[in-house]
């Protein structure tokens, strides 16, 4: 069970870095205009 | 067939033009020159929304660029936003200028942001390039805009990722905790699985329950103790407990039940925030902005300023069909104003020099100048504005739903708690402490904490796809306990616009005739009345030279014959009766006199509106400061028995305070600048987003829109809505009934907790889902 020392931290750390991928995301406005992003998809250039 | 014009849409008077005016057909040459021909097949036009439809005005939008490193900014405000096309449009014309950099449309707030390099005059041109297309920019303060937003700022968004990211986490070890026996794991290997859910949860909950702890210590300085204070004491002793049975090495620990607690309420905190915000950005498009600065001649140039930055004794410019920016006296020209939003009257006042005039009334017929006499803070609107402000604080204190039932609940529970530590005691502090702990959790108030906000929720996500705009969640609860509403007339009742109701003086075959050419003359003039003669004639119009005569009426040569139109002086017409306080308008031609009366148009679902509420047993009252024959006549046409006349503002805020100390609760439903402070006092207060902003910004509900019938539909949504919040209450409350003993009996171990929370509130979700059905 000793390898749970190890696999913890390395789960808790892929964990965090979603997280920060996530605060950064919002940070940088990312979800200020979601009903433009869905329609900017449409655009062609 | 009729025809439509290619570039606005709206109906073309003469079939063989492709165009209604010479600025669609500019733009259309516009959008074609920068290649955005495909622009016409994709859109799709809504018909709530401005039309495309150029308008003649440069706009000098100097003041608001702001000056960065090694480029200039502006933000704007964007009018006539129809769907994805108009982004795809605008900011492709935009980003082929020469020297601009960023071009980027907020679809969700209608706002624009504009970057360029080099010139700063170049603002103005970009600016003008896109008017010309049609889409109306208004530039505005973005300091006020992020003022605003900081009510609905992400920290919630925030807190829920970190919560979301704790329960994922922990749910990883507690699920070997919960399913995995000790014997075969090894307490060593419990012990630092509880070390890690401990080493998760504390800086998470730390951060993630601020919200709570905040609100539980504010509610207890105040008094009332609110759910809010539940939950953070059964969050703070869950992390106690947990902390000391760490230590002690002991079987089990409550940082998932902690966490998850946290994670559930945050979901209802968020979903909520979302709606109102949502709420938010839609009112802001037509509040925040309209008409925020004002046109001031200095040393022979024309400068625009910031409602903020109009001082005393500034020469204020203000063109036909603009908005007066702030109190002053006429220094040149004659004109006549539109007051009916600051006094409910329809009839337009004739102003001449040295005349007062107030903000926030139009200037209708001519340009004028006009020397500003109190700076924007001292001036008529911003009294009214300080008056809702002061009006504010003796509003009624409501107690929402949740609450008032937190006010039984919390004192039971904890009673309860304390019950059992008490009887647990013999075995021990550890154990007493564990059980009382698993009470609070399982009493936790989850469930009842999502039960009122997700049905608000989407109570008012359902309201937002009808037009109407609930910015305050409270109202929803509140508008179940009203007994009375009363109504403002002009613009509520009214539409606050006259209509033709009436030709009289020729024979009635004629009249078709006369209509035809009064309609005629009368669309060269932006005075209400010949906008409304103007209307009333659907079909071609004769071609005429037009002259008016300001504040008297409107000249024509017809047939080698002179014809005039207006006042009845100025036609030099025998009758100048005036025909029950309605508005005349006379002509005369070749000798025939011909008189059009007009009257303040009752909204076409006025009468149903008022006779459903009756049947619904309120009692209403019509309030306005129009003079007594108006208002007697739309009360008697409506069928309103209780009617009240040439109430100015405090009048009419001393006759809502009167209401309100007979504790009646009353729905206020007004847009006039003079129904502003009563729209803060009510219980609920509804407005128009044709209102004075100021009105609108007071107001608990927006509705978008002419139609009053929003108003029966809130009433029977609310209701609803509260049947659903109560019955989620209940779920919430049988459910704690249930688990209880079982807690107290010291039975519920972690895992039977988490699923008790769980469960109780997926359930309280799936019920609120109801609400979306009709």
């Amino acid at each position: 069970m000793s390898v749970l020392i190890f696999l913890i931290p390395i789960t808790l750390g892929l964990g965090l870095i979603g997280l920060g991928c996530f605060l950064w995301s919002l940070k940088s406005k990312q979800y200020e205009d979601l009903e433009g992003a869905a329609n900017r998809i449409l655009f062609d250039d | 067939m009729k025809k439509t014009c290619i570039h606005c849409g709206e109906e073309v008077k003469n079939i063989n033009d492709n165009f209604c005016c010479n600025g669609c057909s500019a733009a259309y040459e516009i959008v074609g020159k920068f290649g955005f021909e495909n622009y016409y097949k994709i859109r799709e036009i809504n018909s709530k929304e401005r039309k495309i439809k150029p308008e003649e005005e440069n706009l000098d939008i100097t003041e608001f660029i702001i000056k960065k490193d090694d480029y200039f900014e502006v933000n704007l405000m964007v009018q006539g936003l129809h769907c994805a096309a108009c982004i795809w449009l605008i900011e492709g014309i935009l980003k082929r200028q020469e020297n601009v950099i960023l071009a980027r449309i907020n679809l969700s707030k209608k706002t624009l942001l504009l970057r360029w390099k080099k010139d700063v005059m170049l603002g103005n041109n970009l600016v003008s390039l896109i008017n010309e297309i049609g889409y109306k920019l208004l530039p505005f303060d973005l300091e006020i805009l992020e003022k605003e937003e900081k009510k609905y700022d992400n920290s919630i968004l925030k807190a829920l990722a970190v919560a979301g990211f704790g329960v994922g986490n922990i749910m990883l070890m507690s699920f070997s905790l919960w399913f995995v026996d000790v014997e075969k794991m090894g307490i060593e290997t419990r012990n630092l699985l509880h070390f890690f859910s401990s080493l998760i949860a504390l800086p998470i909950i730390i951060y993630a329950a601020r919200p709570f702890f905040s609100s539980a210590y504010k509610s207890l300085r105040a008094g009332f103790p609110n759910m809010d204070l539940a939950i953070a004491i059964a969050i703070f002793l869950a992390c106690v407990v947990s902390i000391l049975e760490t230590f002690r090495s002991a079987h089990h620990v409550y940082f998932d039940s902690a966490v998850m607690l946290i994670f559930f309420l945050l979901i209802g905190r968020y979903l909520d925030l979302r709606a109102r915000k949502k709420a938010f950005a839609i009112a802001t498009e037509f509040s925040l902005l309209a008409a925020s600065f004002g046109r001031v001649e200095e040393d022979k140039k024309i400068r625009i300023l910031p409602i903020k930055d109009l001082q005393k004794g500034m020469i204020l410019l203000v063109a036909p069909g603009e908005k007066i920016a702030a109190d002053g006296v006429v220094i040149s020209g004659e004109s006549e104003i539109d007051m009916s939003l600051i006094n409910g009257e329809v009839i337009p006042k004739k102003i001449i020099l040295g005349n007062e005039v107030f903000a926030g009334t139009i200037n209708l017929s001519s340009a004028i100048r006009v020397r500003i006499i109190k700076a924007s803070q001292d001036s008529l609107l911003s009294q009214i504005i300080a008056l809702s402000e002061n009006v504010e604080s003796k509003k009624n204190h409501y107690i929402r739903i949740a609450d008032r039932l937190a006010k039984f609940y919390l004192p039971a529970v904890h009673i309860l708690a304390f019950a059992t530590f008490l009887f647990w005691f013999k075995n021990g502090w550890e154990e007493a402490l564990m059980n009382a702990t698993a009470v609070l959790i399982i009493t936790c108030p989850c469930a009842l904490a999502l039960a009122v906000p997700i049905v608000q929720t989407i109570a008012i996500s359902n309201f937002i796809k009808k037009g109407i705009l609930v910015k305050n969640g409270e109202a929803l609860e509140k508008i179940n306990e009203i007994s009375t509403i009363v109504f403002d007339k002009t613009g509520s009742l009214t539409v606050g616009k006259p209509r033709l109701v009436r030709v009289v003086g020729v024979e009635d075959n004629e009249k078709e005739f006369y209509l035809h050419l009064a309609a005629s003359m009368a669309t060269h003039s932006k005075h209400p009345l010949s906008i409304s003669l103007a209307k009333s004639y659907k079909g071609d119009l004769i071609d005429l030279k037009v002259k008016e005569y300001q504040g008297l009426g409107l000249e024509a040569v017809f047939e080698d014959e002179i014809v005039r139109l207006g006042r009845a002086q100025f036609c030099k017409a025998k009758a100048i009766s005036r025909d029950n306080g309605n508005l005349l308008c006379f002509m005369k031609f070749k000798n025939k006199e011909i008189i059009f009366t007009f009257e303040d148009e009752i909204k076409s679902d006025s009468k149903q509106v008022i006779e459903r509420l009756k049947v619904l047993d309120k009692r209403i009252i019509l309030l306005s400061g129009d003079i007594k024959n108006n208002v007697e006549i739309v009360a008697k046409e409506l069928g309103i028995t209780e009617f009240y006349f040439e109430k100015n503002p405090l009048e009419k805020l001393q006759f809502l305070e009167e209401l309100k100390n007979k504790n009646e609760k009353f729905m206020m439903v007004g847009d006039g600048l003079n129904d502003a402070p009563a729209l803060t006092l009510a219980d609920v207060s509804i407005s128009f987003n044709n209102a004075v902003d100021i009105s609108q910004n007071v107001a608990d509900i927006v509705i978008q829109g002419q139609k009053l019938y929003p108003i029966i539909d809130l009433i029977k949504s609310a209701k609803k809505s509260i049947f659903l919040m109560k019955q989620n209450l209940l779920i919430a409350l049988v459910y704690n009934l249930i688990a209880v003993p079982f807690a107290v009996m010291g039975l519920v171990v972690p895992l039977i907790a988490a699923i008790a929370m769980s469960s109780s509130s997926l359930l309280v979700l799936f019920n609120s889902l109801r609400m979306n059905r009709q």
